[in-house]
């Protein structure tokens, strides 16, 4: 297990006062926080700035902590170290700082972390344990992240999903339960949207019923696709010739490949719309989206004598009427 | 802890679209979220339901999207209401940017 050095990762001094941790906490939390900042990595440092305020902001996790850092950080090469807390680091402290609802799973927490304070010492996931003083609650609502492809949402498609949330078992002990979930994916679906999938929340406590788990959907980065609502773009290499007579093209389009005319004189650019052939519509009432071919044209090098003279003949078949900037201020041929 | 395991198969799954509608009470059990709260979002425009009275209120599918943000943006980073309805606004227009961009060739 590694040292996590909580105060490196807030970037404060040992001697910060509560202020400096807070300030330092919340421009590096809104910097990282994964619904702002989407760059791979953010989320992961989201959590670490996480948990270092959680041990940082609560006095008496910050001096437990400072104690065992301390002791740890004596030595020689003490940052390679493999970390083990001392036994009976934790005497005489009683952890508070139990938060509510999800935010940070336990899973969420470093080993380190677990190590010193336990797990869910800020609640489990979804809160899924028994609240005294009601016989009869509907289970909690649950939430998670589906990945697909954009193919899927074409198609339809299958997923297995495997949640761990803590559970009870009958003997009313804290289980880690793992479920995996066989699920049928619409197809229609969309970017951002959410599925329902009832009863398959947190268990209802008494004759309460379950809850309902909600699934995020997300579409996977497609190397040539790429994804508007219901609409799809892809971007379609032509060579000039193409472009400028016209010509019948094989398209790749998520449903399989379609033949397009290209129409005479196009330029790079061109937006041709293949109407309905976007996300399908998930049910009747509902449009399918479009799927709109962006032209670009490829230029062949001019590497052979050959390559060379045709271009010469084009430039002298143009002639000096054709100006390529002529739309710019001074613009010359 | 220990750790158990069932696989359980579903074929009948609801998508939360704009055809969907969350009342209050199923709005706040989705997203985590208190009444009140949810009631100052909406006086803050963060939220837009249909429908005069809290009872009556009826949020469109994508309402639950938002109300996950606005409550993990109030949570994490301790925005207040107003502030959230802001970044809510921001993130809109990155996000209609993001799509132009993407539309012209950005990925």
């Amino acid at each position: 297990m590694k040292f996590q050095d909580y105060y490196q990762t807030l970037g404060v001094a040992r001697e910060a006062s509560a202020d400096e941790i807070k300030q330092a906490y919340r421009k590096l939390a809104r910097k990282n926080h994964p619904d702002l900042n989407k760059e791979a990595g953010a989320e992961a440092r989201f959590k670490e700035i996480g948990e270092a305020y959680e041990v940082l902001k609560d006095p008496e996790k910050r001096a437990a902590y400072d104690a065992v850092g301390s002791r740890y950080g004596q030595g020689a090469g003490a940052g390679e170290q493999d970390f083990q807390p001392p036994p009976g680091w934790d005497a005489g402290f009683e952890f508070r700082g139990r938060g509510d609802g999800e935010g940070f799973g336990a899973q969420d927490y470093s080993d380190f972390f677990e190590a010193l304070f336990g797990r869910g010492a800020r609640g489990g996931v979804g809160g899924a344990g028994p609240r005294r003083g009601a016989a009869n609650l509907r289970g909690e609502d649950h939430h998670a992240k589906v990945l697909i492809e954009l193919e899927d949402a074409y198609t339809g498609a299958r997923r297995s999903l495997t949640l761990r949330m803590p559970a009870f078992d009958d003997q009313g002990r804290g289980v880690l339960q793992e479920r995996t979930l066989d699920i049928t994916i619409p197809k229609g679906i969309r970017q951002g949207q959410h599925l329902r999938l009832s009863g398959q929340g947190g268990p209802g406590l008494g004759s309460g019923p379950a809850g309902d788990l909600f699934l995020e959907v997300e579409f996977a980065t497609h190397p040539h696709y790429r994804v508007d609502g219901r609409d799809v773009y892809v971007d379609l290499p032509l060579a000039p010739w193409e472009a400028a007579l016209g010509a019948a093209v094989g398209v790749p389009t998520p449903d399989g490949e379609v033949e397009l005319t290209i129409p005479a004189q196009s330029a790079a650019g061109r937006k041709l719309r293949l109407k309905g052939k976007g996300i399908p519509a998930k049910g009747a009432g509902e449009a399918a989206g479009d799927l709109y071919v962006v032209l670009a044209i490829a230029l062949p090098p001019a590497s052979s004598d050959a390559a060379r003279r045709a271009y010469e003949a084009l430039k002298a078949a143009a002639g000096p009427e054709f100006n390529p900037r002529g739309a710019l201020p001074g613009g010359r041929a | 802890m220990s750790t158990s395991t069932r696989v359980t198969a579903i074929d009948m799954v609801d998508v939360v679209d704009e055809t969907m509608e969350f009342t209050l009470v199923d709005l706040c059990r989705a997203a985590h979220a208190p009444e009140e709260q949810v009631r100052v979002w909406v006086v803050e425009g963060v939220l837009s339901p249909r429908g005069a009275s809290p009872e009556e209120w009826r949020f469109a599918g994508g309402a639950l999207r938002r109300a996950r943000l606005a409550r993990t943006l109030g949570q994490e980073l301790e925005i207040n209401a107003p502030g959230i309805a802001l970044a809510l606004e921001l993130m809109d227009e990155i996000e209609a940017l993001k799509a132009s961009l993407r539309r012209s060739g950005a990925r």
